[in-house]
Protein backbone atom coordinates (compact mmCIF):
# COMPACT_ATOMS: atom_id res chain seq x y z
CA UNK A 1 0.00 0.00 0.00
CA UNK A 2 2.73 2.80 1.07
CA UNK A 3 5.08 1.56 -1.86
CA UNK A 4 1.86 2.22 -4.27
CA UNK A 5 1.15 5.92 -2.62
CA UNK A 6 4.91 6.48 -3.30
CA UNK A 7 4.71 5.82 -6.97
CA UNK A 8 1.74 8.19 -7.20
CA UNK A 9 1.25 11.30 -8.79
CA UNK A 10 -2.29 11.74 -7.63
CA UNK A 11 -4.47 9.71 -5.50
CA UNK A 12 -8.17 10.07 -4.71
CA UNK A 13 -8.80 8.29 -1.61
CA UNK A 14 -11.83 7.21 -0.25
CA UNK A 15 -13.76 10.48 -1.38
CA UNK A 16 -17.67 11.09 -1.07
CA UNK A 17 -18.79 14.80 -1.83
CA UNK A 18 -22.70 15.79 -1.26
CA UNK A 19 -24.27 18.48 -2.28
CA UNK A 20 -27.25 20.27 -0.86
CA UNK A 21 -29.56 22.10 -3.33
CA UNK A 22 -33.11 22.95 -3.06
CA UNK A 23 -34.04 19.94 -4.17
CA UNK A 24 -32.33 18.28 -1.23
CA UNK A 25 -29.21 16.17 -0.79
CA UNK A 26 -27.15 15.01 -3.97
CA UNK A 27 -24.81 12.50 -3.43
CA UNK A 28 -22.15 13.38 -6.11
CA UNK A 29 -19.25 10.50 -5.49
CA UNK A 30 -19.12 8.20 -3.35
CA UNK A 31 -16.41 6.59 -1.35
CA UNK A 32 -14.33 6.91 -4.67
CA UNK A 33 -10.97 5.85 -4.85
CA UNK A 34 -8.95 6.18 -7.84
CA UNK A 35 -4.49 6.25 -7.88
CA UNK A 36 -2.78 7.87 -11.10
CA UNK A 37 0.81 7.28 -11.30
CA UNK A 38 3.13 10.23 -12.91
CA UNK A 39 3.23 10.37 -16.67
CA UNK A 40 0.37 8.48 -16.90
CA UNK A 41 -2.55 9.75 -19.33
CA UNK A 42 -5.57 8.62 -17.68
CA UNK A 43 -9.29 9.24 -19.23
CA UNK A 44 -12.56 9.00 -17.38
CA UNK A 45 -15.31 7.93 -18.62
CA UNK A 46 -19.12 7.37 -17.64
CA UNK A 47 -22.34 8.42 -17.86
CA UNK A 48 -23.67 12.13 -18.09
CA UNK A 49 -24.41 13.26 -14.19
CA UNK A 50 -22.03 10.83 -12.76
CA UNK A 51 -19.99 12.86 -10.60
CA UNK A 52 -16.57 13.45 -13.81
CA UNK A 53 -16.34 17.44 -13.41
CA UNK A 54 -17.38 17.28 -9.60
CA UNK A 55 -14.15 14.81 -9.39
CA UNK A 56 -12.03 16.46 -11.47
CA UNK A 57 -12.64 19.93 -9.74
CA UNK A 58 -11.37 18.40 -6.47
CA UNK A 59 -8.20 17.67 -7.87
CA UNK A 60 -8.04 21.15 -8.89
CA UNK A 61 -8.89 22.20 -5.73
CA UNK A 62 -11.82 24.12 -7.19
CA UNK A 63 -13.84 22.07 -4.47
CA UNK A 64 -13.21 20.38 -1.17
CA UNK A 65 -14.36 16.28 -0.54
CA UNK A 66 -17.34 15.85 2.50
CA UNK A 67 -15.17 13.00 3.07
CA UNK A 68 -11.93 11.66 2.45
CA UNK A 69 -8.83 13.36 0.66
CA UNK A 70 -6.78 14.14 -2.34
CA UNK A 71 -3.47 13.77 -2.00
CA UNK A 72 -0.86 15.58 -5.26
CA UNK A 73 2.46 14.04 -4.32
CA UNK A 74 1.37 12.29 -1.08
CA UNK A 75 0.27 16.15 0.22
CA UNK A 76 -3.42 16.57 0.69
CA UNK A 77 -4.87 19.42 -1.70
CA UNK A 78 -6.65 22.38 0.32
CA UNK A 79 -6.89 24.74 -2.22
CA UNK A 80 -6.48 26.25 -6.03
CA UNK A 81 -3.50 24.18 -7.01
CA UNK A 82 -1.60 25.54 -10.39
CA UNK A 83 0.09 22.76 -10.47
CA UNK A 84 -2.85 21.24 -11.65
CA UNK A 85 -3.20 22.93 -15.14
CA UNK A 86 -7.04 23.11 -15.91
CA UNK A 87 -8.56 23.10 -19.80
CA UNK A 88 -11.97 23.61 -20.04
CA UNK A 89 -14.66 22.99 -21.78
CA UNK A 90 -16.14 26.82 -22.32
CA UNK A 91 -12.10 27.53 -23.25
CA UNK A 92 -12.49 30.08 -20.18
CA UNK A 93 -9.99 32.61 -22.24
CA UNK A 94 -9.71 36.05 -21.05
CA UNK A 95 -11.80 37.82 -24.10
CA UNK A 96 -10.06 41.37 -23.37
CA UNK A 97 -6.16 39.76 -23.81
CA UNK A 98 -4.37 38.82 -26.93
CA UNK A 99 -3.75 35.66 -27.57
CA UNK A 100 -0.01 35.96 -26.89
CA UNK A 101 -1.62 37.88 -23.36
CA UNK A 102 -3.84 34.86 -22.82
CA UNK A 103 -0.99 32.60 -23.38
CA UNK A 104 1.92 34.80 -20.67
CA UNK A 105 -1.25 34.99 -18.29
CA UNK A 106 0.35 32.34 -15.75
CA UNK A 107 4.04 33.56 -15.76
CA UNK A 108 2.70 36.97 -15.14
CA UNK A 109 1.21 35.73 -12.54
CA UNK A 110 4.87 33.95 -11.21
CA UNK A 111 6.25 37.96 -12.32
CA UNK A 112 8.50 37.00 -15.02
CA UNK A 113 9.94 39.53 -17.21
CA UNK A 114 8.41 40.98 -20.15
CA UNK A 115 10.70 39.47 -22.36
CA UNK A 116 11.43 35.80 -21.44
CA UNK A 117 8.02 35.48 -21.06
CA UNK A 118 7.09 37.06 -24.61
CA UNK A 119 9.81 34.05 -25.74
CA UNK A 120 8.42 31.19 -23.82
CA UNK A 121 4.72 32.34 -24.78
CA UNK A 122 6.16 32.01 -28.89
CA UNK A 123 7.47 28.60 -28.14
CA UNK A 124 4.05 27.18 -26.99
CA UNK A 125 1.92 29.57 -29.83
CA UNK A 126 4.04 27.69 -31.97
CA UNK A 127 3.44 24.14 -30.29
CA UNK A 128 -0.17 24.49 -30.59
CA UNK A 129 0.34 25.94 -34.41
CA UNK A 130 -1.09 29.55 -34.16
CA UNK A 131 1.58 31.66 -35.23
CA UNK A 132 0.54 35.12 -36.61
CA UNK A 133 -2.56 34.90 -34.45
CA UNK A 134 -0.78 36.25 -31.19
CA UNK A 135 -2.24 39.99 -31.65
CA UNK A 136 -5.95 38.32 -31.95
CA UNK A 137 -8.66 38.71 -29.67
CA UNK A 138 -10.73 35.32 -28.63
CA UNK A 139 -13.22 36.40 -30.26
CA UNK A 140 -12.26 36.25 -33.60
CA UNK A 141 -10.98 32.47 -33.42
CA UNK A 142 -12.79 29.57 -34.18
CA UNK A 143 -13.66 27.44 -31.31
CA UNK A 144 -10.98 24.51 -32.35
CA UNK A 145 -8.32 27.70 -32.20
CA UNK A 146 -10.05 28.94 -29.04
CA UNK A 147 -9.05 25.16 -27.03
CA UNK A 148 -5.78 25.13 -28.59
CA UNK A 149 -4.96 28.50 -26.97
CA UNK A 150 -6.62 27.27 -23.53
CA UNK A 151 -3.87 23.98 -24.24
CA UNK A 152 -0.87 26.39 -24.41
CA UNK A 153 -1.77 28.55 -21.76
CA UNK A 154 -1.61 26.01 -19.71
CA UNK A 155 1.26 24.15 -21.09
CA UNK A 156 3.39 27.73 -20.93
CA UNK A 157 2.72 27.55 -16.73
CA UNK A 158 4.70 24.03 -17.63
CA UNK A 159 2.39 22.43 -14.45
CA UNK A 160 3.43 19.09 -13.71
CA UNK A 161 -0.37 17.49 -13.98
CA UNK A 162 -2.92 18.86 -16.70
CA UNK A 163 -6.68 18.17 -16.12
CA UNK A 164 -9.06 18.88 -19.23
CA UNK A 165 -12.55 18.14 -18.46
CA UNK A 166 -14.50 17.46 -21.80
CA UNK A 167 -11.91 19.97 -23.77
CA UNK A 168 -13.22 18.99 -27.33
CA UNK A 169 -16.93 18.10 -26.98
CA UNK A 170 -18.26 21.58 -28.15
CA UNK A 171 -15.82 20.97 -31.67
CA UNK A 172 -16.30 19.34 -34.82
CA UNK A 173 -14.80 15.56 -35.76
CA UNK A 174 -12.44 17.06 -37.89
CA UNK A 175 -10.97 19.73 -35.29
CA UNK A 176 -11.51 17.23 -32.74
CA UNK A 177 -9.10 14.44 -34.15
CA UNK A 178 -6.71 17.22 -35.46
CA UNK A 179 -6.25 18.34 -31.29
CA UNK A 180 -6.58 14.88 -29.87
CA UNK A 181 -3.23 14.21 -32.29
CA UNK A 182 -2.08 17.76 -31.31
CA UNK A 183 -2.70 16.21 -27.30
CA UNK A 184 -0.68 13.10 -28.09
CA UNK A 185 1.88 14.28 -29.36
CA UNK A 186 2.28 17.09 -26.92
CA UNK A 187 1.90 14.17 -23.90
CA UNK A 188 4.43 11.84 -25.79
CA UNK A 189 7.18 15.17 -25.95
CA UNK A 190 6.55 17.06 -22.58
CA UNK A 191 5.55 14.08 -20.47
CA UNK A 192 3.60 15.70 -18.41
CA UNK A 193 0.47 13.34 -16.40
CA UNK A 194 -3.07 13.68 -17.60
CA UNK A 195 -6.37 13.73 -16.38
CA UNK A 196 -8.54 13.76 -19.30
CA UNK A 197 -12.66 13.33 -18.90
CA UNK A 198 -15.20 12.40 -21.79
CA UNK A 199 -18.33 10.89 -23.21
CA UNK A 200 -16.14 8.98 -26.10
CA UNK A 201 -14.92 5.52 -25.99
CA UNK A 202 -13.08 5.90 -29.46
CA UNK A 203 -11.54 9.60 -27.55
CA UNK A 204 -10.77 7.73 -24.80
CA UNK A 205 -8.96 4.84 -26.62
CA UNK A 206 -7.24 7.30 -28.68
CA UNK A 207 -5.68 8.99 -26.23
CA UNK A 208 -5.17 7.09 -23.21
CA UNK A 209 -2.74 4.80 -21.18
CA UNK A 210 -5.15 3.70 -18.83
CA UNK A 211 -9.31 4.09 -18.66
CA UNK A 212 -10.88 4.63 -15.53
CA UNK A 213 -14.99 3.87 -16.01
CA UNK A 214 -17.40 5.17 -13.74
CA UNK A 215 -20.35 3.97 -12.18
CA UNK A 216 -23.36 5.86 -12.09
CA UNK A 217 -24.25 8.38 -9.41
CA UNK A 218 -23.10 8.18 -6.90
CA UNK A 219 -20.04 8.13 -9.21
CA UNK A 220 -17.04 4.99 -8.35
CA UNK A 221 -14.69 3.88 -10.37
CA UNK A 222 -16.19 0.57 -12.23
CA UNK A 223 -13.59 -0.73 -13.50
CA UNK A 224 -9.79 0.43 -14.99
CA UNK A 225 -8.62 -1.36 -17.98
CA UNK A 226 -4.81 -0.34 -18.70
CA UNK A 227 -4.78 0.77 -23.26
CA UNK A 228 -1.74 -0.62 -24.47
CA UNK A 229 -2.19 0.03 -27.84
CA UNK A 230 0.83 1.59 -29.66
CA UNK A 231 0.85 5.42 -30.43
CA UNK A 232 0.80 6.86 -32.74
CA UNK A 233 -3.09 5.60 -32.95
CA UNK A 234 -3.71 5.87 -36.35
CA UNK A 235 -6.19 4.17 -38.82
CA UNK A 236 -4.56 0.53 -38.72
CA UNK A 237 -4.47 0.64 -34.83
CA UNK A 238 -7.96 1.34 -35.16
CA UNK A 239 -8.97 -1.55 -37.04
CA UNK A 240 -7.14 -3.85 -34.86
CA UNK A 241 -8.79 -6.62 -32.82
CA UNK A 242 -7.28 -5.49 -30.09
CA UNK A 243 -8.69 -2.12 -30.31
CA UNK A 244 -11.73 -3.51 -31.11
CA UNK A 245 -11.86 -6.29 -28.08
CA UNK A 246 -10.83 -3.22 -25.74
CA UNK A 247 -13.78 -1.20 -26.80
CA UNK A 248 -16.09 -4.24 -26.27
CA UNK A 249 -15.11 -4.19 -22.92
CA UNK A 250 -15.30 -0.44 -22.38
CA UNK A 251 -18.87 -0.42 -23.78
CA UNK A 252 -20.11 -3.38 -21.90
CA UNK A 253 -18.68 -1.85 -18.17
CA UNK A 254 -20.28 1.51 -19.63
CA UNK A 255 -24.22 0.34 -21.21
CA UNK A 256 -24.44 -1.09 -18.03
CA UNK A 257 -23.72 2.15 -15.52
CA UNK A 258 -25.70 4.17 -18.39
CA UNK A 259 -28.46 1.51 -18.00
CA UNK A 260 -28.59 1.87 -14.24
CA UNK A 261 -28.67 5.62 -14.24
CA UNK A 262 -31.67 5.43 -16.41
CA UNK A 263 -33.31 3.11 -14.09
CA UNK A 264 -33.04 5.19 -11.05
CA UNK A 265 -33.74 8.30 -12.77
CA UNK A 266 -37.11 6.61 -14.39
CA UNK A 267 -38.03 4.43 -11.20
CA UNK B 1 -24.18 55.81 -53.90
CA UNK B 2 -27.97 54.96 -52.58
CA UNK B 3 -25.83 54.48 -49.23
CA UNK B 4 -24.44 58.00 -49.00
CA UNK B 5 -27.59 58.66 -49.71
CA UNK B 6 -29.85 57.08 -46.75
CA UNK B 7 -26.42 58.02 -43.86
CA UNK B 8 -26.65 61.83 -45.26
CA UNK B 9 -30.34 62.50 -45.54
CA UNK B 10 -31.39 62.62 -41.84
CA UNK B 11 -28.72 65.29 -40.87
CA UNK B 12 -29.09 67.32 -43.49
CA UNK B 13 -33.02 67.07 -42.16
CA UNK B 14 -31.59 67.45 -38.65
CA UNK B 15 -29.79 70.93 -39.87
CA UNK B 16 -32.70 72.01 -41.66
CA UNK B 17 -35.01 71.65 -39.05
CA UNK B 18 -32.90 73.39 -36.35
CA UNK B 19 -32.80 76.28 -38.85
CA UNK B 20 -36.35 76.41 -39.33
CA UNK B 21 -36.64 76.67 -35.46
CA UNK B 22 -34.14 79.35 -34.97
CA UNK B 23 -35.80 81.42 -37.81
CA UNK B 24 -39.69 81.07 -36.49
CA UNK B 25 -37.95 81.88 -32.92
CA UNK B 26 -36.40 84.96 -34.83
CA UNK B 27 -39.37 86.11 -36.33
CA UNK B 28 -42.13 85.36 -33.52
CA UNK B 29 -39.66 87.46 -31.20
CA UNK B 30 -38.95 90.48 -33.57
CA UNK B 31 -42.49 90.61 -34.65
CA UNK B 32 -43.21 91.67 -31.09
CA UNK B 33 -45.87 88.66 -29.99
CA UNK B 34 -43.13 87.71 -26.79
CA UNK B 35 -41.67 90.21 -24.45
CA UNK B 36 -37.83 90.15 -24.80
CA UNK B 37 -37.51 89.74 -20.94
CA UNK B 38 -39.51 86.97 -21.26
CA UNK B 39 -38.38 85.10 -24.37
CA UNK B 40 -35.06 86.93 -26.20
CA UNK B 41 -34.61 86.31 -30.00
CA UNK B 42 -31.91 83.80 -30.83
CA UNK B 43 -30.35 86.92 -32.66
CA UNK B 44 -29.92 88.19 -29.07
CA UNK B 45 -28.29 85.51 -27.46
CA UNK B 46 -25.80 85.45 -30.42
CA UNK B 47 -24.77 88.84 -29.47
CA UNK B 48 -24.70 88.25 -25.77
CA UNK B 49 -22.70 85.28 -26.52
CA UNK B 50 -20.23 87.27 -28.86
CA UNK B 51 -19.87 89.96 -25.93
CA UNK B 52 -19.07 87.45 -23.09
CA UNK B 53 -16.80 85.19 -25.83
CA UNK B 54 -15.16 88.76 -26.37
CA UNK B 55 -14.26 89.69 -22.74
CA UNK B 56 -13.41 85.99 -21.88
CA UNK B 57 -16.40 85.19 -19.46
CA UNK B 58 -17.92 82.78 -21.20
CA UNK B 59 -14.91 80.69 -21.32
CA UNK B 60 -14.04 81.28 -17.79
CA UNK B 61 -17.47 80.26 -16.27
CA UNK B 62 -17.32 77.24 -18.63
CA UNK B 63 -14.34 76.22 -17.73
CA UNK B 64 -14.85 76.45 -13.92
CA UNK B 65 -18.10 74.17 -14.08
CA UNK B 66 -16.03 71.60 -16.48
CA UNK B 67 -12.93 71.78 -13.77
CA UNK B 68 -15.40 70.87 -10.95
CA UNK B 69 -17.34 68.13 -12.75
CA UNK B 70 -14.11 66.57 -13.32
CA UNK B 71 -12.08 67.07 -10.36
CA UNK B 72 -15.24 66.13 -8.03
CA UNK B 73 -16.37 63.38 -10.24
CA UNK B 74 -12.57 61.44 -10.77
CA UNK B 75 -12.01 61.49 -7.40
CA UNK B 76 -15.86 59.61 -7.21
CA UNK B 77 -14.59 57.25 -9.50
CA UNK B 78 -10.88 56.83 -8.43
CA UNK B 79 -12.78 55.95 -4.87
CA UNK B 80 -15.60 53.92 -6.27
CA UNK B 81 -13.97 52.15 -8.87
CA UNK B 82 -11.64 49.66 -6.11
CA UNK B 83 -13.93 50.29 -3.30
CA UNK B 84 -16.55 48.62 -5.79
CA UNK B 85 -14.50 45.76 -7.14
CA UNK B 86 -13.44 44.90 -3.26
CA UNK B 87 -17.28 44.86 -2.08
CA UNK B 88 -18.31 43.06 -5.28
CA UNK B 89 -15.91 40.24 -4.64
CA UNK B 90 -16.57 39.60 -0.58
CA UNK B 91 -19.39 39.01 0.89
CA UNK B 92 -18.42 39.89 3.96
CA UNK B 93 -17.49 43.58 3.65
CA UNK B 94 -20.74 43.94 1.07
CA UNK B 95 -22.32 43.07 4.36
CA UNK B 96 -20.74 45.62 6.58
CA UNK B 97 -21.24 48.43 4.00
CA UNK B 98 -24.51 47.95 2.55
CA UNK B 99 -27.05 49.89 5.16
CA UNK B 100 -24.08 53.05 5.06
CA UNK B 101 -24.97 52.68 0.69
CA UNK B 102 -28.42 51.41 1.45
CA UNK B 103 -28.79 54.68 3.28
CA UNK B 104 -27.07 56.92 0.82
CA UNK B 105 -28.07 56.42 -2.58
CA UNK B 106 -31.67 57.65 -2.29
CA UNK B 107 -30.70 61.02 -1.14
CA UNK B 108 -29.99 63.66 -4.15
CA UNK B 109 -27.28 65.65 -3.99
CA UNK B 110 -29.21 68.80 -3.72
CA UNK B 111 -29.61 67.46 0.30
CA UNK B 112 -26.13 68.24 0.73
CA UNK B 113 -26.09 71.56 0.05
CA UNK B 114 -26.58 73.23 3.04
CA UNK B 115 -24.78 71.15 5.11
CA UNK B 116 -21.59 71.40 3.10
CA UNK B 117 -22.31 74.85 3.00
CA UNK B 118 -21.50 74.83 6.47
CA UNK B 119 -18.93 73.03 6.94
CA UNK B 120 -16.58 74.06 3.48
CA UNK B 121 -18.13 77.66 3.34
CA UNK B 122 -18.39 78.62 -0.75
CA UNK B 123 -15.24 77.21 -1.58
CA UNK B 124 -14.36 74.67 -4.81
CA UNK B 125 -13.90 72.27 -2.11
CA UNK B 126 -17.16 72.49 -1.20
CA UNK B 127 -18.13 72.20 -5.01
CA UNK B 128 -16.38 69.04 -5.69
CA UNK B 129 -17.71 67.60 -2.42
CA UNK B 130 -21.16 68.62 -3.54
CA UNK B 131 -20.30 66.30 -7.42
CA UNK B 132 -18.77 63.49 -5.16
CA UNK B 133 -21.52 62.94 -2.99
CA UNK B 134 -24.10 62.98 -5.61
CA UNK B 135 -21.99 60.39 -8.07
CA UNK B 136 -20.45 58.46 -5.27
CA UNK B 137 -23.15 55.85 -3.64
CA UNK B 138 -24.60 55.40 -7.44
CA UNK B 139 -21.43 54.61 -9.33
CA UNK B 140 -20.81 52.08 -6.41
CA UNK B 141 -23.67 50.69 -6.82
CA UNK B 142 -22.98 50.26 -10.54
CA UNK B 143 -19.51 49.20 -10.37
CA UNK B 144 -20.32 46.30 -7.64
CA UNK B 145 -23.04 44.92 -9.99
CA UNK B 146 -20.85 45.41 -12.66
CA UNK B 147 -18.06 43.39 -10.59
CA UNK B 148 -21.03 40.17 -10.03
CA UNK B 149 -21.56 39.42 -13.34
CA UNK B 150 -17.93 38.43 -14.36
CA UNK B 151 -17.97 34.47 -15.41
CA UNK B 152 -17.19 32.85 -12.34
CA UNK B 153 -15.27 30.30 -14.80
CA UNK B 154 -12.42 32.87 -15.86
CA UNK B 155 -11.72 33.81 -11.50
CA UNK B 156 -11.20 29.77 -11.17
CA UNK B 157 -9.38 29.72 -14.89
CA UNK B 158 -6.71 32.74 -13.51
CA UNK B 159 -6.62 31.30 -10.05
CA UNK B 160 -5.56 27.85 -11.61
CA UNK B 161 -3.05 29.74 -13.36
CA UNK B 162 -1.57 30.99 -10.04
CA UNK B 163 -3.35 34.41 -9.39
CA UNK B 164 -3.59 35.65 -6.28
CA UNK B 165 -6.99 36.93 -5.31
CA UNK B 166 -5.19 40.49 -5.84
CA UNK B 167 -4.21 39.59 -9.02
CA UNK B 168 -7.73 38.57 -9.49
CA UNK B 169 -9.02 41.70 -8.94
CA UNK B 170 -6.49 43.38 -10.84
CA UNK B 171 -6.28 41.41 -14.20
CA UNK B 172 -9.77 39.36 -14.35
CA UNK B 173 -12.48 41.40 -12.75
CA UNK B 174 -11.16 45.15 -13.17
CA UNK B 175 -11.02 44.29 -17.16
CA UNK B 176 -14.35 41.64 -17.17
CA UNK B 177 -16.45 44.89 -15.55
CA UNK B 178 -14.80 47.79 -17.44
CA UNK B 179 -17.24 48.24 -20.57
CA UNK B 180 -20.06 47.84 -17.90
CA UNK B 181 -18.19 50.07 -15.61
CA UNK B 182 -17.96 52.40 -18.45
CA UNK B 183 -21.59 52.72 -19.60
CA UNK B 184 -22.33 53.29 -15.86
CA UNK B 185 -19.61 56.17 -15.28
CA UNK B 186 -21.11 57.42 -18.14
CA UNK B 187 -24.78 58.31 -16.78
CA UNK B 188 -23.06 59.28 -13.05
CA UNK B 189 -21.60 61.92 -15.55
CA UNK B 190 -24.37 63.10 -16.13
CA UNK B 191 -26.02 63.20 -12.96
CA UNK B 192 -22.63 64.59 -11.94
CA UNK B 193 -23.18 68.11 -14.28
CA UNK B 194 -26.77 67.95 -12.59
CA UNK B 195 -24.72 68.33 -8.97
CA UNK B 196 -22.66 71.36 -9.86
CA UNK B 197 -25.33 73.72 -11.54
CA UNK B 198 -27.75 73.03 -8.42
CA UNK B 199 -24.41 73.80 -6.20
CA UNK B 200 -23.65 76.76 -8.49
CA UNK B 201 -27.28 78.16 -8.64
CA UNK B 202 -27.45 78.21 -4.67
CA UNK B 203 -23.83 79.79 -3.43
CA UNK B 204 -20.93 80.52 -6.40
CA UNK B 205 -18.69 82.94 -7.74
CA UNK B 206 -18.04 81.75 -10.77
CA UNK B 207 -19.43 78.63 -13.36
CA UNK B 208 -22.20 78.43 -15.83
CA UNK B 209 -25.04 77.71 -13.01
CA UNK B 210 -23.77 81.14 -11.12
CA UNK B 211 -23.81 82.95 -15.14
CA UNK B 212 -27.35 81.47 -15.22
CA UNK B 213 -28.14 82.99 -11.60
CA UNK B 214 -26.77 86.15 -12.01
CA UNK B 215 -28.31 86.83 -15.59
CA UNK B 216 -31.42 86.64 -13.71
CA UNK B 217 -31.03 89.22 -11.21
CA UNK B 218 -30.39 91.28 -13.80
CA UNK B 219 -33.50 90.43 -15.88
CA UNK B 220 -31.06 89.21 -18.45
CA UNK B 221 -32.57 86.90 -20.04
CA UNK B 222 -30.62 85.95 -22.84
CA UNK B 223 -27.46 85.30 -20.30
CA UNK B 224 -29.87 82.68 -19.18
CA UNK B 225 -30.71 80.83 -22.29
CA UNK B 226 -26.83 81.64 -22.90
CA UNK B 227 -25.90 79.57 -20.34
CA UNK B 228 -28.37 76.65 -20.06
CA UNK B 229 -27.44 76.56 -24.42
CA UNK B 230 -24.01 76.53 -23.07
CA UNK B 231 -24.46 73.39 -20.42
CA UNK B 232 -25.57 71.49 -23.34
CA UNK B 233 -23.10 71.96 -25.90
CA UNK B 234 -20.24 71.41 -22.78
CA UNK B 235 -21.75 68.04 -21.82
CA UNK B 236 -22.32 66.81 -25.83
CA UNK B 237 -18.63 67.82 -26.47
CA UNK B 238 -17.35 65.74 -23.38
CA UNK B 239 -19.52 62.56 -24.21
CA UNK B 240 -18.00 62.60 -27.85
CA UNK B 241 -14.49 63.04 -26.55
CA UNK B 242 -15.48 60.64 -23.52
CA UNK B 243 -16.54 57.77 -26.68
CA UNK B 244 -13.06 58.41 -28.66
CA UNK B 245 -11.60 57.84 -24.99
CA UNK B 246 -13.88 54.17 -24.02
CA UNK B 247 -13.02 52.69 -27.82
CA UNK B 248 -9.21 52.71 -26.74
CA UNK B 249 -10.00 51.85 -23.11
CA UNK B 250 -11.84 48.69 -24.61
CA UNK B 251 -9.90 47.54 -27.56
CA UNK B 252 -11.02 43.52 -27.31
CA UNK B 253 -15.25 44.83 -27.86
CA UNK B 254 -13.81 46.30 -31.26
N1 LIG C 1 -22.74 22.83 -7.32
C1 LIG C 1 -23.62 21.81 -7.32
N2 LIG C 1 -24.72 21.89 -6.56
C2 LIG C 1 -25.62 20.88 -6.54
N3 LIG C 1 -25.51 19.75 -7.26
C3 LIG C 1 -24.42 19.62 -8.05
C4 LIG C 1 -23.42 20.64 -8.13
N4 LIG C 1 -22.47 20.25 -8.99
C5 LIG C 1 -22.86 19.03 -9.42
N5 LIG C 1 -24.01 18.64 -8.85
C6 LIG C 1 -24.71 17.36 -9.07
O1 LIG C 1 -23.76 16.33 -8.93
C7 LIG C 1 -23.93 15.35 -9.93
C8 LIG C 1 -22.65 15.14 -10.69
O2 LIG C 1 -22.37 16.30 -11.44
P1 LIG C 1 -21.13 16.44 -12.41
O3 LIG C 1 -21.19 17.78 -13.03
O4 LIG C 1 -19.90 16.09 -11.68
O5 LIG C 1 -21.43 15.32 -13.50
P2 LIG C 1 -20.64 14.97 -14.83
O6 LIG C 1 -20.28 13.52 -14.76
O7 LIG C 1 -19.53 15.92 -15.04
O8 LIG C 1 -21.77 15.17 -15.92
P3 LIG C 1 -21.59 15.60 -17.46
O9 LIG C 1 -21.06 14.41 -18.16
O10 LIG C 1 -23.01 15.90 -17.88
O11 LIG C 1 -20.70 16.76 -17.50
C9 LIG C 1 -25.08 15.80 -10.79
O12 LIG C 1 -26.24 15.09 -10.40
C10 LIG C 1 -25.26 17.26 -10.47
O13 LIG C 1 -26.61 17.62 -10.52
MG1 LIG D 1 -19.13 17.46 -16.50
Amino acid sequence: MDTLNDQSKICVNTVTKCFSSKQGEVTALKDLSLDIRDGEFLVVVGASGCGKTTLINMIAGFDTPSSGEVLLDGKPVTGITPECGMIFQQYALFPWKTVQENVEFGLKMKRIPKSERKAIAAKFIDLVALNGFEKSYPHHLSGGMKQRVSIARALANNPEVMLLDEPFAALDAMTRQVLQEQLVRIYEKHKKTIIFITHSIDEALLLSSRIAVMTARPGRIAQEIINDLPYPRNADVQLSDNYMALKRKIWDSVQAEVLKSMEVETG
Amino acid sequence: MDKENHSKKPVVISIFSLILFLVVWEIVCKGGLIDPVFMPAPSKIFARAVKLIGNGELMAHTFASTRRVMVGFMISSMVAIPFGIFLGSSRLFMAICDPFISLLRPLPSMSWIPLSLLWLGITETQKYSIVFMGSFAPSLLYIIEATKSIDPLLIRAARNLGASKLDVMREVILPGALPQIISGLKVMLGIAWTCIISAELVAAREGLGFMIMNGKEYFQTDTVMLGIVMISLTVMVIYVVLKKFERRLLPWTR
